[in-house]
């Protein structure tokens, strides 16, 4: 089984950018289909059925999601999150890039399917292109009378608007996504009240991923049962997987859910370059714990790759051949979260910072192996403690390498240097 | 419930049963995990939370185990939920604060021997109980901030002591909604700081070094002063106005160091005003009067023995009533004077000396009933339309404004700031149809605020509230310091003359002899009327506290002592009566002015009167005044025979 193109079946094709093109290539047709064949009501439950569960990270059924907004209250908002910034993924960008109709329409069905009249795409600030180029393609779809008042003659009106954050990691995270909409400093709020119940503006909100609003147009086209019949029971339909690393062919690839990670390596990224063998791969983005050439047998699939201890995340695939220091990626994985870190709460502000300087000094060599055991108690005294994810994310790719590569890390103590950098340069020359 | 009786379901209270470290008791709904514990007795150290404010759970100290939840949750934003089990002694829970401490400590200076908070900081002392000890950081450098930033006149901030619980972000977001201060940057080098670097412009200040947790936010007068347990500490009132701000004052070596808020929410909610916080130098001035003093007219002044002042006030006096009449004689009392003074004074002039001529301001007082302060301060939040007259009141009480802002804010109310002559009609329109109407004035149109509430009386509720002037204005009303009521607001038997009519007469001479009781502020305004009548008078008798106008003309002068040196009770804007304890030792070795004027009384030949000490006064006043004894300690006195408003 090789890609399965459901999303980026069209892309590609030249100036698909343009409404015209995007009209012939059957665009908006799920629009106006969800218009003829749905109430509000059954498209919440068409979504239900199809199973597709979000694609920013977390993983939750979509349907279930929009399902908990209180009946009656109004107005509701729908926010799409394009604040990509998970380390190694990329695909929001590609899907916005090749096709940013797809986005505004799936945009438009979630708005239908939970009766909201304004939304809004939250894109990330260094987006720049993608930002203009989703502004051009709302005005275009708005002469056409696809946003705006009385949709295609369906009686639904809608809004949208693109809002460029200022590229702050944490602005992915959807209350502090909320807040900097708002035009706040962008920080998680406390939870509950839920954005479902108390979101922008105080009111019901709904924040959707790129990939899983573009998925909208195809459950409405080809049903919810349809989409039910790709990918494996708990995880339907397609993915697309941001590879990048030590490999061949890096680049975007849209996967059935379940096949086969190796699959994923091997056909479709060309294999590990220079024929230099798998270290270690990072499935879901700089937050996921690592694993092992052992698990290229399991499936692409959440509850699987939850299973081995990581998680499907928001898609990225990071693969590293045998030259790689895990402790060198450790700590620049670290330094990541420690200045994205937003400092609202201490365990995650001090937290990253401690957890940083501690890891320079590892990779330099000049930690001791007490340390090490340092490293383990500061992570367990985040984990679970912070506000937000973010805090608890930021420890769990160093807490898994320093699980499976104990011997790495331990060899750093009072080395003086990299040992791992220092034996790759020997091997590479 | 079943016929046997079986069934134990309990009744629904609007309460939820919950455990807390094995302990089962009952709490309201909605109550918060760290309110329940704090009633059980059992600390949990926070650093975020504040009482007056919304949750934020940012510092991550509150963090304890409650079963069925796989994580640690903080228990200053988790309400209690019926059948909740809470630990808060686990291991887990020790370690977190030992880690969130380590944390804390990281980038903190630690320079507790040069910090103005040393000895009263949070993180200090959370760090003796709950800390770890040592640091296993091991690196000696830190992220480095500014440190004493001046942010206004009174307010110095250390942004590396900062532990960022964003308390004071959230205090002006709340509790004043001025917004000065404000969060920049972010993860560790996140900082606090006023926005655009802006001078703080609020009235509100002092408060932060309050609630900040720590060394960070700090008073520029009180930099370097004193350590917390150097400090003699006396609960107050705030002497800087009728609002009665409940204060600690907290004093060194005999002076004044600081005000405090003593949190009353029934009145201050906790927060005070800069104008009162900050008045507390006036406290420790040198100029004092300090002798007694005979001075006759004409004759050379000399010290005398308070008993011989006293001897000769009386004798001064009863030759001016034997000579004419009681009513040739004026008694003027003062907003500054406890309630056990003023009822002393009052009993004085109508009872011994026989004058209806007693005052305790400049101008009269038509139609005064009890019926202007029956609003209460805590009831302003019970309103949905509060009306301000003028802007007058928040000048008069600037807590006032926190506390309307809290309505606004809390409870939906809507706050009408207009004219302070807006016409009755108008008022009334802009009011519309709100059922509970809080109608806010000051003295100086307390009579036009008369006219307004009958123009909007009708089905709704409308209760009033006037803001008096001087700390005890509202009891020298209460207790009939006025020429046309006596205590309680019942008619005099006569009527007498008003603070100014008794300046005027005395000027033209057919009133003879003045008491005055001091020090009074608002007799100064008089200016040249003053320095007039003082002339004219033959008999000058003056308690006072400082040298002025009173004490030079005075032909017997008594040293009075200051406020801040006296025991009793005053009376605040609404009727409230609290109690005020004695914070500085007098200035003067003259016994205080309630043991002067009852030595007065009883050589002008009065019964009953030979015991003044405060407390003898203060019962006897109760026992006179039922709704005083009602009131007791801190409760608000109301008027039952209330003339109709």
């Amino acid at each position: 089984m090789a890609e399965y193109k459901l999303l980026t079946k069209d892309f590609g094709t030249e100036r698909l950018q343009t409404l015209s093109v995007y009209e012939s290539t059957g665009g908006y047709q799920g629009l106006r289909e969800a218009f003829k064949k749905f109430t509000p009501e059954s498209l919440v439950n068409e979504v239900k059925t199809s199973g597709i569960r979000g694609r920013g990270g977390a993983g939750f059924p979509t349907g279930t999601k929009w399902s908990f907004l209180p009946k009656d209250v109004f107005p509701r908002y729908l926010c799409c999150n394009a604040d990509e910034s998970e380390p190694g993924c990329f695909k929001d960008r590609y899907l916005i890039d090749e096709s940013p109709h797809q986005l505004i329409e799936g945009v438009l069905i979630a708005s239908y399917a939970i009766q909201c009249n304004t939304a809004f795409i939250y894109i990330r600030g260094e987006y720049h292109d993608q930002r203009l180029l989703l502004e051009r393609a709302v005005e275009e779809t708005r002469s056409a009378g696809y946003i705006g008042k009385n949709i295609a003659g369906s009686g639904f009106d809608c809004e949208i608007i693109v809002h460029g954050g200022a590229g702050a990691y944490i602005c992915g995270e959807e209350t502090a996504l909320i807040d900097s909409l708002e035009g706040l400093r962008g920080q998680p709020r406390l939870k509950p009240p839920f954005p479902a119940i108390k979101g922008l503006y105080g009111q019901p909100t709904v924040v959707n991923n790129v990939e899983t609003l573009c998925n909208l147009p195809h459950i409405v086209q080809r049903g919810g049962e349809w989409f039910k019949s790709l990918g494996t029971e708990r995880s339907t339909g397609t993915r697309v997987f941001c590879c990048s690393g030590h490999i061949n062919r890096p680049g975007n690839y849209e996967m059935q859910l379940g096949t086969q990670i190796r699959e994923l390596l091997e056909e479709e990224c060309g294999g590990m370059w220079r024929d230099r063998s798998l270290k270690a791969f990072q499935p879901g983005g700089g937050s996921m714990q690592v694993l092992l050439p052992e698990h290229l047998d399991l499936p692409l699939d959440m509850d699987a790759v939850a299973k081995a201890g990581s998680s499907l995340g928001a898609g990225a695939m990071v693969f590293m051949d045998e030259t790689t220091c895990l402790v060198d990626v450790s700590m620049r994985l670290v330094d990541f979260y420690q200045h994205e870190s937003c400092g609202k709460c201490v365990p995650c502000r001090e937290g990253t910072y401690f957890e940083s300087q501690l890891m320079h000094r590892l990779e330099r060599g000049e930690a001791s192996t007490s340390e090490l055991a340092t490293l383990a108690g500061i992570c367990a005294n985040m984990d679970g403690r912070c506000f937000c994810p973010l805090g608890d994310t930021a420890t769990w790719f160093v807490m898994s390498a320093y699980k499976h590569f104990r011997e790495e890390f331990e060899a750093h103590c009072g080395a003086g240097e990299c040992p791992v950098k220092a034996r790759s340069v020997a091997m590479v020359a | 419930m079943a016929a046997d009786g079986s069934a134990l379901e309990q009744p629904d209270d609007g309460r939820v049963g919950v455990s807390i470290d094995g302990r089962d008791a009952r709490f309201p709904k909605g109550m918060l995990v760290l309110d329940a514990a704090t009633e059980l007795g059992i600390h949990i150290p926070i650093y975020c939370a504040h009482p007056k404010m919304d949750p934020v759970a940012v510092c991550r100290m509150c963090l304890v185990n409650i079963e069925k939840f796989p994580k640690p949750q903080p228990a200053c934003a988790t309400v209690v939920a019926e059948g909740m089990v809470v630990r808060t002694e686990t291991a887990e829970v020790t370690e977190l604060r030992e880690g969130m401490l380590e944390f804390l400590l990281l980038n903190h200076p630690l320079d507790c021997p040069v910090c103005d908070r040393g000895g009263e900081c949070d993180l200090q002392d959370f760090t003796f109980r709950y800390g770890p000890g040592v640091s296993r950081f091991p690196i000696t450098e830190k992220v480095h901030f500014n440190k004493a930033v001046p942010l206004s006149q009174h307010i110095e901030l250390d942004q590396e002591r900062c532990i960022l619980c964003w308390r004071c972000v959230r205090y002006y977001d709340e509790i004043t909604g001025e917004k000065e201060i404000v969060l920049q940057q972010r993860g560790v080098q996140t900082l606090v700081a006023t926005f655009n670097d802006q001078e703080l412009q609020s009235a509100f200040q002092g408060n932060l070094p309050e609630i900040c947790p720590v060394g960070a936010l700090t008073h520029r007068e009180y930099r370097f002063v004193s350590r917390p347990w150097d400090l003699q500490r006396a609960a107050g009132v705030c002497p800087e106005c009728s609002y009665g701000c409940n204060i600690n004052v907290d004093s060194r070596d005999f002076e004044v160091k600081r005000f405090a808020s003593r949190d009353n929410p029934l009145v201050d909610d906790s927060w005070l005003c800069d104008r009162g916080r900050y008045s507390f130098p006036v406290w420790n001035s040198a100029e004092r009067v300090r002798r007694a003093a005979v001075q006759p007219r004409g004759g050379e002044s000399r010290d005398v023995s308070v008993d011989d002042a006293v001897a000769a006030a009386a004798a001064e006096l009863r030759g001016v009533i034997d000579e004419h009449s009681g009513e040739a004689v004026a008694v003027l009392g003062s907003a500054q004077s406890t309630n056990e003074e003023c009822w002393l004074l009052e009993r004085l002039a109508r009872t011994v000396i026989h004058t209806p001529h007693i005052d305790h301001q400049l101008e009269a007082f038509a139609d005064l009933t009890a019926g202007e302060h029956e609003l209460g301060i805590a009831e302003i939040e019970e309103c949905d339309t509060l009306v301000v007259l003028g802007p007058q009141p928040e000048i008069e009480a600037p807590v006032l404004t926190l506390r309307l802002y809290k309505a606004e804010q809390k409870r939906g109310a809507r706050v009408l700031r207009l004219d302070a002559d807006t016409a009755p009609a108008r008022v009334a329109a802009a009011v519309g149809t709100a059922q509970r109407v809080g109608l806010i004035a000051d003295e100086t149109n307390r009579a036009h605020a008369a006219r307004v509430a009958p123009a909007l009386a009708g089905k709704r509720s409308v209760r009033m509230l006037t803001i008096t002037r001087g700390v005890n204005g509202r009891g020298a009303k209460d207790l009939g310091v006025l020429p046309n009521l006596g205590a309680g607001y019942q008619s005099a038997p006569a009527s007498g003359k008003s603070g100014r009519e008794i300046l005027e007469a005395a000027a033209e001479g057919s009133i003879r002899a003045l008491l005055l009781l001091g020090p009074n502020p608002a007799l100064e305004a008089a200016g040249e009327l003053l320095e007039r009548a003082l002339r004219k008078l033959s008999v000058v008798v003056a308690i006072d506290t400082r040298p002025g106008a009173a004490s030079r003309a005075a032909t017997v002068l008594i040293p009075g002592h200051a406020l801040l040196e006296k025991a009793g009770s005053v009376t605040n804007v609404e009727g409230r009566v609290q109690r005020i304890r004695t914070a500085l030792p007098p200035a003067t070795s003259a016994p205080p002015e309630t043991r002067v004027l009852s030595a007065l009384a009883g050589k002008l030949g009065a019964k009953g009167w030979e015991r003044g000490d405060v407390l003898t006064v203060n019962r006897a006043m109760r026992d006179a005044i039922p709704a005083y004894a009602a009131a007791g300690n801190g409760g608000r006195a109301v008027w039952a025979a209330e003339a109709p408003a």
